[in-house]
């Protein structure tokens, strides 16, 4: 009993993030900012649309050059032939995900954010892994806010503003970069402009909750 | 480290592909296929009209309003609908980059009752000011994007 305790996955314990967490998190960030996007040389490596590159054209009806989706395609098979062209983008995004994530990048943004969720959402600082887990999966998340609220780590009251946070664009990460990149090509913004507007709001909107939580007791929200 | 950056990299695309298979690519599917019955019942057009003057308000075009009802049963759906307007000629590169945060913030919510509410044991009379909040998000983030895109 007493060793699955300290082995629960929400038990508070010291943690420790080594120097490359932090290194491949701040590379996560450029990668995906597009700050290296118009530089020349080596540094183009280092940004997610040089490496996505582009696919070869062919020619189209008109004479006009088209990617192998063609022009003018309508209903199921125009959607098939382009959710199929958004594979190596999906791919490429998760790849780097995953190493970052290997690489401890992730802890290391719960390193960095454990101390200031207090201030910030106004719930423990120990939901810090299942809110950076929730950024990767919804279901994830839920999990973990099951059993922190089983284990008494926090309230109805901070159950409600996290899962607030969690319900607005759930899973945000990976939903952005995959089911999202459909729509990367057609933006006039980098493309973490609005990942990070989607970031403002989850935040701005958990805040309203917790504006909105003042007026009820504990009881009150059971 | 037992596994290589490189077998780590292979794993996460393989992840990738996994969700482009069995979620993007039926998502998308659905998505174009919808927006195909719309236009060709003419509801496409019904809704643009109707929807006009509160997408206005956004700096979009009355049919955006599919994308956030599409996007508001499966985020997928959303960028479907999204896209398929996009290469209809309907929304412009600045629609599409307005549109973009409120699919997720007010995205699959219909699904994320059960997944993530349900699952949290949040009690159900909670529901709508949570939905009201995120649906709150969406618009805000509209009119934010408006002076980015």
């Amino acid at each position: 009993m007493e060793e699955n305790k300290q082995h629960s996955p929400t038990e508070p314990t010291k943690l420790t993030v080594p120097w490359y967490g932090f290194v491949s998190l701040i590379f996560a960030i450029l990668f995906f900012s597009g700050i290296f996007n118009n530089v020349s040389g080596g540094l183009k490596a280092l940004d997610f649309s040089a490496l996505l590159g582009k696919f070869g054209s062919v020619q189209g009806t008109n004479g006009a050059a088209t990617i192998f989706t063609g022009q003018a395609g309508l209903g199921a098979r125009d959607g098939f032939l382009f959710a199929l062209s958004l594979a190596p983008s999906v791919m490429l995004a998760l790849g780097v995900v995953e190493v970052v994530t290997n690489l401890q990048g992730l802890k290391a943004a719960q390193k960095l954010l454990t101390p200031i969720l207090r201030p910030l959402l106004g719930i423990p600082g120990i939901t810090g892994l299942a809110l950076i887990s929730s950024l990767q999966s919804t279901d994830a998340g839920a999990g973990m806010t099951k059993s922190l609220r089983e284990e008494n780590q926090m309230t109805d009251k901070e159950r409600l503003i996290f899962c607030q946070f969690q319900f607005s664009a759930g899973g945000t990460i990976t939903n952005y970069l995959a089911t999202g990149s459909a729509l990367f090509a057609s933006l006039t913004v980098p493309i973490i402009l609005p990942l990070i507007v989607l970031f403002a709001f989850k935040i701005f909107g958990a805040n309203l909750m917790r504006l909105y939580l003042k007026r009820f007791s504990e009881e009150e929200v059971k | 480290m037992n596994k290589s950056l490189i077998d780590i990299f292979v794993e996460g695309a393989k992840k990738g592909l996994h969700i482009n298979l069995n979620s993007i690519i039926p998502n998308l599917v659905m998505a174009f296929v919808f927006i195909e019955i719309l236009k060709i019942t003419g509801l496409l057009a019904f809704l643009g009209k109707v929807f006009a003057p509160i997408m206005a308000i956004f700096g979009l075009p009355g049919e955006g309003i599919t994308v956030l009802l599409s996007a508001w049963l499966a985020m997928g759906g959303g960028v479907g609908a999204c896209a398929s307007l996009f290469n209809e000629g309907i929304l412009t590169k600045e629609h599409v980059t307005i549109l973009i945060p409120a699919i997720f913030l007010m995205g699959a919510q219909v699904q994320y009752m059960g997944r993530l509410l349900g699952t949290a044991g949040i009690p159900s009379r909670h529901y709508p000011i949570l939905l009201g909040i995120c649906i709150l998000n969406a618009a805000l983030s509209m009119l934010v994007m408006r002076f980015l895109a």
